[in-house]
């Protein structure tokens, strides 16, 4: 280990024990007033601070890699969660474990920091594992699906929208905000018909079947959901919604105490390949039956199609499962930021806050594990460049601690990571005068965020001469960006002279496997993520008004701005009568990407498109449609922004 | 598997794929070839470099297909039951080089391999390793690296 290396992890060491100490203390406190309150009602907020602090315990230790400590802190947590939902009274005898619980767990910390041989802490964890599973015993003897839970249940909602609901006002939006009164919108997903319309099913958690009932009519019908995916689904979409610094969350990953099994993650990719394989069988096999119909009397041939379509949807709760299986809170990677922070913060003589939002938002382990390096990098520049120091923060009129916000959300079936700054902004003059030695040309002071975000990710490229200590280190924009895009996702950028900057980053929530609309332009074949599609609408392209370079089509008594992909994509089509336009975005952002036809919706596995020479702008991988041939996945959002932005600048980007 | 205790330098020698573009021979180092396979369809990347015939799956994997006749300024010409793949590895990536033909397996001294000169005047001439006269024979040996990474900018 280098001095430097030395150096490093001493500060690091020593900001863990002066967190640890915070927390120890806390802990103390807390026990000591439970003592007083034994054979009492214990108070929630003392138990949850315990929680909260055990809970925290566990998070820093297990980053510096004191594996005692972690376990001690998890056995402490496991054992309060079951005191707190209430399935283990709290009496002397389990006050005292916790006790020596909180002992033993200072001991290994100071054991650590003072060098001195680890202290056996099995007895204690032995005692607390106890007290977690006589919960665990308790709860299967009493949870009785009519006891402890929540009368909430799980709808499947269909909306079929229809030109006379249409001109009645009855869209999509006005469905959703009547869902919205009757209950919680877990999800919805636009999908194409047999018939070749669209429709839209919501994924609805309502207490009260009749308000929900009452719905029925204007194209919506409803059925329960099945019973066994509703209860997490909904869990979920709960701790979604927790304040950010609460722990409860993490339950929803960590599961029943003490129940849980660790699975090497190659095991789960092996599984999820597995299945991968699968559906493309499937889709071979559907292929098939399609070509054998005629053969096959049409008795075997419903038979065979029922089972086919029962294997399908088999196919798709297996998938499922294993996905949720992979599935981490991303919050994984943002406990090490505020340690990233305050360490930047403080050797560059900068005062900074770092909030997190959302760290029980999941998302699939390979895509955070890769995610890591970049959200450290896009903090870190947030420090090094976007917050500015205390005396320029002062003399603008700013408070003089910056804040970093680190958050996340899902959308549909995407997960939203933004790393905000309320700093300096970027400095667009200068951002521009570096960008001819890039080899990339920009009109005289327009740099839209397009082109910051095409300057500021190539490689190399920095505003400040000299790479300081902070920014100037690991990986650069240029990684960044193609990480995110080598992940099916999209980086964007926000900046505003002395407000700040922020960094989106959209990733689909999994790999593997996705729903998609398959589309034809000429000869050519593509798939579309359905999660990104908002509806699917036929143009006659007669009824394309063009204004300026731009075609538009009047829907819903609004112009939506149509790009056609083919001339995008470079692909020469005979004219047709009619045309199929897929609708991305919404409201003023709302495009629609013409294609020739829309051939349906399939289950497609996703493969990654790495190597440089076909990783092209618009396209986010490549799958197979049972055929062995390889289609296309295209990536709308970066096709659709491209043409945005097109439009906003003149036409440059044609140049 | 060449590397047989021989005495001389000039004795040494390495077994090559040959392949043949636009009538003229090329070799490549066999122990790079992955596998060869008959060229069915090859799906169009929009945008990507003219070269890139486009890309396909081999044996699971997504494979960029580089033409190379595209590659070396010849006429590109229809993909017929002939032509072959050769999935080469190049460092970390796997990519397939599109030639008219390849059949033939070869041992070639490197004793028998010249610097390429000026002598070959076409395009080709800077993605070449060497040159092997074999007899009345004359093949080339490809640069993969060149043929690989040097990107002319990419008119997308």
């Amino acid at each position: 280990m280098t001095e430097q290396n030395q150096q490093f992890e001493s500060s690091f060491m020593d900001d863990y024990f002066a967190e640890a100490d915070e927390h120890l203390l806390s802990v103390r406190r807390c026990l000591l007033i439970l003592d007083g309150s034994v054979g009492a009602d214990v108070s929630p907020a003392v138990l949850e601070e315990l929680f909260r602090s055990c809970h925290s315990l566990k998070g820093i230790s297990a980053m510096v890699e004191l594996r005692e400590a972690e376990l001690l802190a998890h056995h402490m947590e496991s054992g309060l969660r079951a005191i707190r939902q209430g399935e283990v009274h709290l009496d002397a005898a389990s006050l005292d474990t916790l006790l020596a619980g909180a002992n033993a767990l200072e001991a290994v910390i100071v054991a650590r920091r003072e060098g001195l041989p680890m202290p056996s802490e099995a007895p204690v964890i032995a005692a607390l594992g106890t007290l977690a599973s006589s919960a665990s015993a308790v709860r299967s003897q009493t949870a009785t699906p009519s006891s402890a839970v929540a009368p909430t249940r799980g709808w499947f909602v269909k909306f079929v929208p229809s030109p006379e609901l249409v001109a009645r006002g009855v869209k999509v939006d006005a469905i959703r905000a009547r869902l919205l009164q009757v209950g919680k919108i877990l999800s919805v997903t636009p999908r194409v018909q047999a018939s070749g319309g669209i429709c839209f099913e919501f994924e609805v958690q309502a207490d009260d079947e009749a308000s929900l009932a009452a719905l029925i009519g204007d194209g919506i019908s409803y059925e329960p959901l099945p019973e066994i995916a509703a209860p997490a689904q909904s869990d979920a979409a709960a701790a979604s919604e927790e304040p950010s610094t609460s722990p409860r969350g993490w339950e929803v990953a960590a599961g029943a105490p003490g129940n849980f099994v660790r699975v090497d993650l190659a095991r789960l990719d092996d599984l999820m390949r597995i299945a991968g394989d699968l559906v493309v069988t499937r889709s071979r096999l559907e292929d098939t039956l399609h070509r054998v119909e005629r053969q096959v009397p049409a008795r075997e041939f419903r038979l065979l199609q029922e089972h086919e379509s029962l294997m399908e949807r088999q196919l798709r709760e297996l998938r499922d499962g294993i996905m949720r299986v992979r599935l981490v809170p991303v919050g994984e990677v943002f406990r090490r930021m505020p340690f990233v922070v305050r360490d930047l913060s403080r050797d560059s003589g900068k005062r900074v806050q770092l909030e997190i939002a959302g760290q029980s938002t999941e998302i699939d382990k390979f895509l955070i594990e890769r995610m890591m390096d970049p959200i450290l990098h896009l903090v870190r520049n947030a420090v090094g460049h976007g917050i500015e120091t205390v005396d320029r923060r002062v003399a603008a009129g700013k408070p003089p601690d910056g804040t970093i916000r680190l958050s996340a959300s899902t959308i549909g079936e995407s997960v939203i990571i933004e790393i905000a700054d309320d700093g300096a902004g970027i400095d667009l003059a200068a951002v521009a005068q570096r960008a001819p030695a890039k080899g990339i040309r920009t009109d005289e002071g327009a740099v839209d965020s397009r082109v910051l975000l095409d300057i500021i990710c190539a490689s190399g490229f920095s505003t400040r001469d000299e790479a300081d200590r902070i920014s100037g280190r690991g990986v650069g924009m240029d990684v960044v960006r193609g990480t995110v895009q080598e992940l099916g996702g999209t980086l964007e950028v926000d900046t505003e002279a002395g407000r700040g900057t922020t960094f989106t980053i959209t990733l689909p929530l999994t790999l593997a496997v996705i729903d998609a609309i398959i589309a034809q332009i000429g000869d050519q074949t593509f798939a579309v993520p359905q999660s990104a599609i908002q509806e699917i609408i036929e143009v006659d392209p007669g009824s394309l008004r063009s204004l300026e370079q731009n075609e538009l089509l009047t829907y819903r008594g609004r112009a939506l701005p149509i790009v056609r992909l083919g001339r995008l994509l470079h692909i020469s089509a005979a004219a047709r009568p009619r045309l199929h336009a897929i609708v991305v975005g919404t409201g003023l952002s709302a495009v629609g990407l013409l294609v020739d036809r829309v051939a349906g919706h399939r289950e497609i596995v996703v493969k990654t498109i790495a190597d440089p020479l076909i990783r092209v702008d618009g396209v986010s991988g490549a799958t197979e449609l049972g055929d062995g041939r390889l289609v296309l996945i295209l990536n709308v959002a970066a096709l659709s922004r491209g043409v945005r932005e097109r439009r906003r600048t003149g036409e440059r980007a044609l140049a | 598997m060449t590397e047989k205790a021989l005495p001389a330098e000039s004795a040494k020698t390495q077994t090559y794929i040959v392949f043949v573009v636009a009538g003229t021979s090329y070799a490549v180092p066999s122990h790079l070839v992955q596998h060869m396979e008959m060229v069915e369809q090859v799906t169009p990347v929009p945008n990507a470099p003219r070269f890139v015939e486009g890309v396909v799956f081999s044996r699971g994997q997504v494979v960029p297909v580089i033409n190379l006749r595209a590659r070396f300024g010849f006429e590109r010409t229809t993909i017929n039951q002939r032509a072959r793949l050769l999935v080469i590895q190049h460092g970390s990536r796997n990519v397939g080089l599109l030639a008219d033909e390849a059949r033939e397996f070869l041992t070639i001294a490197d004793g028998s391999i010249q610097p390429p000169g000026d002598a070959i005047g076409n395009l080709s001439g800077s993605y070449l390793d060497g040159v092997a006269t074999l007899g009345q024979r004359i093949v080339l040996i490809l640069n993969i690296r060149e043929v690989v990474e040097s990107t002319p900018v990419a008119a997308a």
